[in-house]
């Protein structure tokens, strides 16, 4: 198969959401010692920016969103380990770390967020629900964060997305982070008040919103 | 009652109540605490809001038991008080509703997928709906709501588990967004399979609640009126919800904005109304004179 077909194959196998196709092509390209980064990005990334496109036209829906972002998990976990053999790494959007804040046990749209980053090339560390602010700041410190992502679906505990941000403030460490909030009481008018850095209204959205702000780790 | 609730809404238009846990936290339930659990712990106040609604002119209120499947419950460590937690939700609205009132059992969704999206298989969800509906009928609960349903297989399954466990009549609303191509829920559920598919399964009522704000709504209801037979439900927010300078929850949609488009909720074709989040017994009292004058 020439590589432009095997490309629009892979494309396919991710707006399908089909990981088994996905994880099969991937190994195929593995065995005809293609470039891997290449076909990263002109096989899978194009599939999943156009999952994207179709959840936003109202095509697709979340059971869509879920498979295709399961479908881009299948295909990396193929390529990813040939990657670190050849001392190669995929393009990433940088390090996240995401939850939902404490007092808030909703995760639905966190999660999805959180695999929609991964799916769009972003190294996603999900530390679940009703998540201590603590313990956000602790997580991104460890693993060397770029993003700290915050969910809540409660007016009440949206509160708690912006008391992360003065508790950051505090520690002087404030600059080190792009924090970004979600969930359904937020807008953009409450990430500028809360003095955050961005505000996404959904999954798709908050790819975008993630990949306008990465700068490549250093 | 006299005449029971579902055939009352064939021969006027019937009200519900509005929102609950903001009434709740205004009564001093912590941020993130679980408010069934103040069925057991503050009887009291959570009458305090059924006694307002009912003031209000609701013939029903809804019980303080949105949240309490066991599944749902388990996120706050008390899956083994579901049972009991609804069985006093329904009671303590039972001990107060004046002659002629209803009370309807509430039956919010899990918070959980079904697979392949989620862990949970049908039985597990459907045997949990069936648990917390035999404790709002042992409580005393009139009629079933089911509501705030983002997945249809999810809406079926609080179909079936409260038929199973109860004689009550069902009634189910799905929560609907409004998208380019029209009106779909969450999991990308049309209006037509949603109403067909609950009628078939035993609903009583079908519609719709919550997301879409009352102007919204009145478009929804346009939409759904031809997709069933069954009396129709529809419950609006009041807009979106944001922190005003003080750190106080605002809605924005106001009392006079959202009530403004009851006579077309009406008009469209519904037959039960009343509110969702950001409504309170002041928007549910407005809504009782607008009936008044138009229908009664």
């Amino acid at each position: 198969m020439k590589s432009s077909e095997l490309f629009d194959e892979m494309r396919q196998a991710i707006i399908d959401g089909n990981g088994a196709r996905a994880g099969k092509l991937a190994g195929e390209a593995v065995r005809e010692g293609l470039d891997l980064l290449e076909v990263i990005e002109k096989g899978y990334v194009p599939g999943i920016e156009k999952v994207g496109d179709l959840w936003e036209e109202g095509e697709y829906f979340l059971p869509e969103l879920i498979s295709s972002a399961e479908a881009m998990k299948a295909a990396m976990a193929v390529l990813e380990p040939e990657l670190q053999r050849g001392h190669l790494q995929a393009a990433t959007g940088g390090r996240v770390v995401i939850g939902t804040v404490e007092g808030d046990i909703h995760d639905i749209g966190k999660s999805l967020v959180a695999s929609m980053l991964q799916a769009g090339g972003f190294e996603v560390f999900d530390l679940g629900a009703d998540v201590r602010l603590e313990r956000f700041i602790e997580k991104a410190e460890a693993v060397g964060a770029q993003f700290i992502c915050l969910s809540a679906l409660l007016t009440t505990t949206m509160v708690n997305q912006k008391r992360l941000i003065a508790l950051l403030r505090e520690r002087n460490l404030r600059d080190k982070y792009k924090v970004l909030v979600g969930g359904a009481p937020a807008s953009q008018k409450w990430a500028e008040e809360a003095g955050a850095d961005g505000y996404a209204e959904n999954a798709v959205a908050a790819v975008k919103l993630a990949k306008s702000l990465a700068t490549r780790r250093p | 009652m006299s005449l029971s609730f579902l055939d009352l809404a064939k021969r006027r238009i019937v009200l519900l109540d509005g929102a609950m846990g903001t009434e709740l936290m205004a009564r001093g339930l912590p941020q993130g605490a679980c408010p069934e659990v103040w069925n057991a712990e503050k009887p009291g106040l959570v009458q305090e809001v059924y006694r307002a609604y009912f003031a209000a002119g609701a013939d029903a209120v809804s019980t303080n038991s949105f949240g309490g499947s066991r599944i749902k419950l388990a996120g706050h460590g008390l899956d083994t008080r579901a049972f009991e937690l609804n069985r006093s939700a329904a009671r303590l609205a039972r001990e107060i509703a004046p002659p002629g009132r209803a009370v309807a059992g509430s039956m919010g969704p899990t918070g959980k997928f079904l697979k392949p999206q989620g862990e949970f298989t049908e039985e597990e969800f459907e045997s949990a709906f069936a648990e917390q509906a035999r404790g709002l009928a042992e409580g005393g609960a009139d009629v079933l709501l089911i509501e705030t349903q983002y997945d249809l297989r999810e809406a079926l399954c609080a179909v079936r588990g409260a038929r199973r466990g109860s004689v009550l009549p069902v009634m189910a609303t799905m929560t609907f967004n409004a998208v380019p191509r029209g009106y779909f829920t969450l999991m990308g559920d049309t209006v037509s399979r949603c109403l067909s598919e609950l009628e078939t399964a035993g609903a009583c009522a079908v519609g719709a609640n919550c997301t879409l704000n009352s102007e919204q709504m009145a478009g929804l209801v346009r939409a759904m009126r031809p997709e069933t037979g069954l009396p129709l439900i529809a419950q609006a927010n009041a807009g979106k919800p944001a922190l005003d300078a003080d750190g106080r929850v605002v809605y924005s949609q106001s009392l006079e904005d959202y009530v403004r488009f009851v006579p077309e909720i009406v008009r469209g074709g519904a037959n039960i109304v009343g509110g969702c989040c950001g409504t309170t017994p002041a928007f549910i009292r407005a809504m009782a004179e607008i009936l008044a004058r138009s229908e009664r």
